[in-house]
Formats: structure tokens, sequence, C-alpha cells
């Protein structure tokens, strides 16, 4: 029997729905147990039996706590991937943080579990399996966050990671090799907008992991033999601010940065000083320029005290380029499923400043980032909370699984079409090539 | 033959003498306190004082590194040299009730009443029977440019080979005008209490001198700052640094570090792309100068590294720090005690300015006291008013007068003893070897 597509949509929003229940629970645990990134391992176990559950046995432990699971239609087709992210941000003081770490789910990447099951739910009916051709992956992807730049890069040092973000450096161990378009939706707390939102970019961005180091000494009672890292520090943030001015309007640069260790005892003068920094840019052109001024800046820091420095700078995220022809589909989808006025769509110039790696993957191949306006609070806030988690997860559920039938319905036509059409700016090899290049540490003597 | 009088009878002359004919003392100081000029710029100064010494009827050699002059009172028999000093410049000072519209100077460091003392101390002498009890010869030095100030122009000064040194005694060493001196003294006005009398002993602090350019590139402020290089941000950036190592400096080293900028910008729609400072690196040993100016030239490269921009740092020799000699300030101290009497003396500390009359304890006996007669916040402040000439020309210069009695009666025995006891830090040729090497210019592009 031959269905049509209108028929494989209803059924797989069918199941979505009546998974609802299950797939909210799960996103509403995932929030409860939040976990920074690298360290999933308990969103990762229960990332991984509902995917197993849900027919997807995944692939584990890669990039440490990510996870693939393929599901293979009955035609032959290209792969497309649904994506969600495992890691919390940092953000003491949210309901939901977890007060050892600090983590909470000020993000609402634990929607983006609970749609990611829901659509390998919705796609494991058998109406999908017979009718659509080549594959649907679901990836969770660890560390999208570009956090706790310290233990990533000890990580690195110890041989586990090679990029430090999750989706970097499941690019770089293959993981992508076999998947040809991708796409993820992300909460938003934006109050004025439709239930998804379309459309725009987001910023490049470059992750430095600086140590100025001094030299100990009693702060009252020999600060003449001291030299103080902090001071370097602190100098070294003002220089920056010197340059704000120099930040054109278009390029949205942001440089912002938090000292992780700044002093070991207040009676001695500090002697390591520890920042984690971020520049971003529209551009990655932009990026590296401004972070040429900024690496300047902690050199004069350091100078300034005669103290030394060790700058590790580190590959972050490239823009976000979403896929227009991708975007089509996805957009007919919210219309069908949930009116004209489910729908914003904004220009491909709208930069809201932040970064995310899914602009990594949308470089090397067709990819789509959706905004789904479920939250409310400020992003990265102690305030953010998703406010309708059926929005969130199941509505996501239902747009991305009936997005991915009308790519590979009809022997992947709309799939192949767009993956033919699309025009990567490189190779997957040459960006794991042009990021692993990226990584440069500078060491520093001012005096 | 002279009759050989004892000091008693001498000082007692030479007091009463200046009370009594001191009054062209005042004259002189507060005609000058009508005109104030800066360093090297002292034009009308040292003719007023130039004609108030010859009215004494001494031969004046004159233009001394540019403005300063000298004169000499001999002595009945020979013996050592004694210079007393008085500095001719003023300092700007806006705001000052005898500022000068123009130039803005004024006399608000009081250097005007050590033109009248020193005067006085020269009445004094020449009280009849005095000089010829006297064995030795006393050597009035009038040297400009005490003030470190004006940086800039007195660097063209410097380049435009007018002069080696931007203070008017270094220039007075090197030009070998103290060659002959053996014993040199001063009496600077203060503020500080006590207001009624004097303050002695002490010691100042030396420094080295700085004048900074930030070049960095001009552009439209608002339309196109990102073209710019802004070289105020660097001079503030410098700044910063400059603050941030105050920590390492031990307070027994007394540094003072404290730029001024003598140019910001040209407009405040541009981005500035010219930005002057000027600074002192003060401290109380030559090797606390010395470690605080590195600490002040890596805040200075900061700045230009922090903001892309160059920075041309010029490092001037300076002052050394004071150091009186012990014997000279008992003697003098007795003297001012008998004035004012000896509640009234005090003994002063370690004091965070800078003289150049500094360079010259460095080399030789030499005393820079105090007296008071000033009101006012502090020295260089505009509310700085000398309100007691009585005090801060007469009298001052009576203990000078009786302190050279000390010193040249009795055969210079005491003058002598003075010299002979005092260990001077070094010659002349390792003085000036000394400040030459503080001097440098470096242009930095990190």
């Amino acid at each position: 029997m031959e269905l049509n597509r209108i028929e494989v949509k209803a059924a797989v929003r069918r199941a979505i729905e009546g998974s609802a229940d299950e797939i909210i629970r799960l996103a509403r645990y995932i929030y409860e147990h939040p976990e920074p990134g690298f360290t999933e391992e308990r969103t990762a176990k229960v990332v991984a039996e509902a995917l197993t559950k849900a027919g997807v046995k995944p692939e584990t432990g890669i990039a440490i706590t990510g996870m693939k699971g393929l599901r293979t239609f009955n035609g032959q087709g290209p792969t497309v991937a649904v994506i969600g992210e495992l890691d919390a941000v940092k953000a003491p003081g949210h309901p939901g943080a977890d007060m050892t770490t600090g983590a909470a789910h000020a993000c609402g990447h634990h929607s983006q579990l609970g749609a990611l099951i829901g659509a390998a739910i919705g796609l494991g009916v058998p109406e999908a399996a017979s009718t659509l051709s080549g594959r649907a992956a679901f990836i969770a992807t660890p560390a999208e966050e570009f956090i706790d730049v310290e233990m990533r890069w000890g990580l690195r040092q110890a041989g586990r990671l090679g990029l430090l973000s999750g989706k970097q450096e499941m690019i770089r161990l293959g993981a992508f090799d076999d998947i040809d378009m991708a796409m993820m939706i992300h909460t938003s707390s934006s109050k004025s907008q439709r239930r998804f939102i379309v459309g725009g970019t987001s910023n490049a961005h470059v992750v430095h992991y600086v140590r100025f180091l001094g030299k100990a000494a009693h702060a009252g009672g020999a600060p003449h033999q001291g030299v103080n890292a902090l001071q370097a520090a602190m100098l070294a943030l003002s220089a920056i601010n010197t340059q704000r001015e120099t930040f054109e309007a278009e390029n949205q640069t942001r440089v912002h940065g938090i000292i992780t260790r700044g002093g070991v005892a207040t009676n001695a003068v500090p002697a390591e000083v520890v920042y984690e920094g971020r520049v971003r840019g529209r551009t990655m052109a932009a990026v590296d320029k401004i972070a040429a001024r900024v690496e300047d800046c902690y050199r004069a820091g350091a100078l300034a005290m005669g103290a030394s420095l060790e700058i590790v700078s580190i590959p972050g995220y490239l823009p976000l380029d979403n896929n227009k022809d991708f975007a089509k589909v996805f957009t007919e989808n919210v219309v069908t499923e949930f009116g004209e006025d489910a729908l914003t769509t904004q220009a491909d110039t709208v930069n809201a400043g932040g970064s995310t790696d899914m602009g990594d993957l949308s470089q090397i191949m067709p990819a789509l980032h959706p905004y789904v306006a479920a939250a409310e609070g400020t992003g990265h806030g102690i305030d953010y909370v998703i406010a309708d988690y059926r929005r969130a997860v199941v509505d996501s559920a239902i747009a991305m699984a009936l997005t991915v039938v009308d790519l590979l319905s009809d022997n992947a036509a709309e799939a192949r079409g767009i993956i033919d059409s699309n025009k990567p700016s490189m190779t997957r090899s040459k960006y794991v090539q042009s990021q692993t290049d990226r990584l440069r540490k500078i060491e520093y003597r001012g005096g | 033959m002279a009759t050989i009088r004892s000091a008693t009878y001498l000082k007692d002359v030479v007091s009463m003498h200046i009370s009594s004919h001191g009054q062209p003392a005042i004259d002189l100081a507060t005609t000058v306190l009508g005109h104030p000029e800066t360093g090297y710029k002292e034009i009308r100064t040292s003719a007023a004082t130039a004609a108030a010494i010859r009215s004494l009827g001494l031969h004046v050699r004159e233009d001394i590194a540019v403005t300063g002059m000298t004169a000499t009172l001999q002595g009945g028999s020979p013996g050592p040299n004694i210079a007393i000093l008085a500095e001719l410049d003023a300092l700007p000072v806006p705001g000052h009730p005898n500022a000068d519209p123009e130039t803005t100077a004024a006399h608000a460091c009081a250097h005007h009443c050590q033109l009248g003392n020193m005067l006085a101390t020269a009445i004094g002498l020449q009280a009849p029977g005095v000089l010829e009890s006297l064995s030795g010869s006393v050597t009035l030095m009038v040297v400009p440019a005490e003030e470190y100030v004006e940086i800039e122009w007195r660097n063209e000064q410097r380049m435009a080979g007018r002069i080696e040194f931007l203070g008017g005694k270094p220039e007075f060493v090197r030009l070998g005008e103290l060659d002959d001196v053996d014993i040199c003294m001063m009496t600077h006005v203060t503020t500080e209490h006590p207001h009624e009398g004097f303050g002695v002993g002490g010691t100042n602090t030396g420094l080295v001198a700085k004048f900074i350019k930030y070049v960095g590139v001009k552009s439209h402020a608002g339309g196109a700052p990102h073209l710019g290089v802004n070289a105020l941000n660097a001079a503030h950036m410098a700044i910063a640094g400059i603050h941030a190592q105050r920590e390492t400096y031990r307070d027994e080293d007394m540094v003072r570090i404290h730029p001024i900028i003598t140019r910001g910008g040209s407009v405040v729609n541009a981005v500035p792309d010219d930005v002057r400072m000027e600074t002192f690196v003060r401290g109380a040993s030559i090797n606390a100068i010395r470690s605080a100016n590195e600490k002040v030239d890596r805040a200075l490269r900061a700045g230009a590294l922090a903001v892309g921009a160059t920075v041309e740092i010029t490092t001037l020799p300076g002052y050394l720090p004071l150091a009186p000699d012990v014997n000279l300030t008992a003697l003098h101290r007795a003297n001012a005690e008998m004035l004012v009497g000896s509640d009234r003396v005090h003994e002063f500390g370690r004091r965070g300015g800078s003289t150049d009359m500094g360079d010259l304890t460095q080399l030789m006996p030499g005393i820079h006291p105090y007296v008071g007669g000033a009101v006012g916040r502090s020295n260089h402040a505009e509310d700085m008013i000398v309100d007691d000439y009585n005090l801060a020309v007469l009298d001052a210069g009576k203990a000078m007068a009786m302190t050279v009695v000390d010193l040249l009666s009795n055969g210079a025995s005491e003058g002598m003893r003075v010299i002979s006891e005092h260990n001077p830090a070094m010659t002349k040729d390792e003085y000036l070897i000394l400040q030459r090497a503080f001097l440098s210019e470096r242009s930095y592009t990190e």
C-alpha cells in the first residue's frame, strides 16, 4: 500500500503526541540533574536509554559523553541528523541549579533532548519506515556551552579531547562524516516572537585561556618582593575596555570573560591569576583582528607589572549559516501544523550576539538552527526557565520529525536537492585542519 | 691690621645691621613677587636681583646658565668659600593671587624670599668690621630653574644646546660654578609648621624627570573610531599601570610618581593621536629612583602596547636626594634658636619633595633649612602666601649670616672642621657621569 505523505505525517505526529508525557518527563528529569559539558554522564545515560527504547540504540561515548543513533528507512538516501545538546550552563542561584557545580539548564538544552527523543519516537512509526529513503540520525552532543576552559584544556592535555566543544570534537572524530544535513531547535525566551523563529545567524568566536604569572610575597610585609598577577589581569581588562570604542557596530563584537583564579590568600601577593575569555564577532576575520588586539592587552597588563603570561587561544565557533532551502521545508511544516501565526522569519543578518557550534556544522553541511519561543527569563540568567514544555518539547519534536519526512520522502528528493545545491564554506577535513591550526599557545615575559 | 673679633660679637653686629639696613632685601622679594617668571625665563627677576646686588657695591657675573649670576664678598684673609644660594624661578600655579595672568607663573614656593634673604645675608656681612674679620669668602649664587617644570620646553632648550641639565644647580655644577665652593647653604620658605620659626635638618627625595609622547592615529571619533589609535587611552592605561605598582614601593624609599598630561588631544571629535605626559619619579635613594623608573617605563610601554600606539619616552636627569650636613645643621640651628627661641626651631624628617640643593649636598657639605612666614595648604598651592617678610627674609638672612660668621671667624676653624668631617658622596665628575647616565630617549612600538 502506497501511503501519501499526509498520512505518514499524521502517523508521525500522533506517535509524538502520544509520547508527550514521557518526553516532557524526560526533559524535566534532565532539568533537575544539570551537568556541565563533557561531564554529562547521567544525562547521557538517560538519553541513551530513551533512544534505545525508541528503537534507535545509539553508539555512546563519542567525544566523552556524546552519542549517535541511526534509523535506516527502506529506501536508499542521505542521512538527516536531529540534534539535542546534553550540557547545562552554569548559573548558581538558578532554581534548577546543582548545589555543588552551579550547573543549571538556564539555556533550555534539556528540552532539546526531550524533542530529540520525541523525533526518534515519531520517525519510528512503520509508516515512516516504509515510505522514507535514507536515514535519520539522532545525535546528542556534549558541551555546547564553551565553559570550564581550564578543565577542557586539561582534558586536551591528557589526550581525551582534540577540539574543546561537543560538535567540534564529534566532527573531528568523524561522527558527522556519514551525516548529510543536520538540524536542532533551541529554546528562546523572546516575548514578542511567535512559536517558531527561523533564520538569523550567530557570532563567530575565539576562546582565551590566560594565566597571568607573578611572584608571591607577603602582601603586608614584603609587597616589594612580589609581582602582582591580579593587578596585571586588572590592567589587561582595563586595556580591553579602552579598545571598545574601536569595535565596529556592524561586527557585533563581544569581548568578555571571567577570572577563575584571582589569588589564593589575601595576605599574599597573587602569583597566579587565571582568566577565561571570549572574543566574538560576525566573521572569523573580524574576530581574529580583535583577538590580536586583546592579546596585546593581556601582554600590556603583564608588561606593566613585570609579570609573565600564557595565552592559550582556543578555536571557538564559526558563524551560523542556516540553509535557506532547509529552512523552507521546516517553515512549511510549521505553518501547516501550527498555523501561519506560529512562525516568525528573521533576516539572515539577525544576530543576537551569541555563538553556537551548530555554526561549525553549518559551514560544512546544510544545517538549520531555529528557535522555539517556549522559555521565559534571560538566557543564561537565573530566571531562565521553560514556561511551555509542550511547545518546547512536543511541538519541536513534531516540527523536526515532519521536516525529516519531507526531506526523505519521494526517494529523498528534497534532501538530495538541498545537499546538492549547498555550497559548504569548507570540506570537513579542511574544517578539522583549520580549527586545529587555530589553537595557539603564546608565552610572554613582561620583564 | 684688622682686629680679630669674637664670633658672638660679630653675629650681634651682623644681626643688628640686617634689622636696621635690611629693607632693600624685603623690597627685592616683594618686587619679584610682582613679576613671577618660570625657570630659564627669569629675565626681569634676574635684572632686579642683579641691580639689588650691585647696589651693595658688589660686582655681579651675569648670564650664567641663562639667567643665573654670582657675586663675591671677600673676607679679610683666605679661607673656605661659602655659597649662599637663592633661586630665581616661580612655577605655574593658576589661581594664585600673585600669578602672572598670562603665564600663570606664581611665587607659590616663595623663591622671591630666598632672593631677599640671600641679599639680607650679604647686607649683614657688609656691616662695618665684619668681612675683614672673616677668613674666606662668600659667593652669592643666584640660580635659575629649581622648579622642574615645563619639561617639554626645557627639553627643547636642551636639544638646542642652550642648556644640558633642566635644573639650574646641576647646570651651575656642569659650568664649573661650584668648583671653588666648599660649603653651600640656602634657606627655603615653607608653609609647614612652625609658622613663626625654622625647620632644620630633614631629607628630600631625588628624582628623574620624564617626558612622554604617545603617538596614535587620528580618526573621526564618532564616524570612524575603529580607524583610530587612541593615544589618550594609551596614556590612561600607562597611568593605571603606574598606580597598579604602588604597593611594590617600600615606605622608606619615599617613591613618588605623579604624572600630568600636558597634551590630551586636539578636538573632542577626533581620536587623540598626540598625547604628552610629564612625570617625576622620586625616591629617597638613587637605587630607589632607578628601580621605580624601570617600573614606570614598563607601565608606559604597556600603555602603548595595550592600544597599539607608539610611545616615545625621554628620561631626563633630575635631582639627587638631599643630605644635609650634620655639623652645618647644628651651627645653623643654634643661630636660628638664638633668633626665634628653641621652641620655634623644629627638626624636620623625611620629606617627599625634591630640590637641586640635593645635588650640591652630594658634592659638598650643605644645608637647606626652612623658614616659616608663609600660610596656605602647602607650597605650590594657590593659597600659599608669605605673610611674614621679617621672618622669611630678615631672620632667615640673619641665621645664614650668623652661620657664615661661625664658619669663617677665628681663622675659619669651624669651616675647616665642617669640610674635613664631611665625606662627599661623589666627585663632580662622578656626579656628571651619574646624571648623564639617566638620560635616555627611546621609542617603543611593541
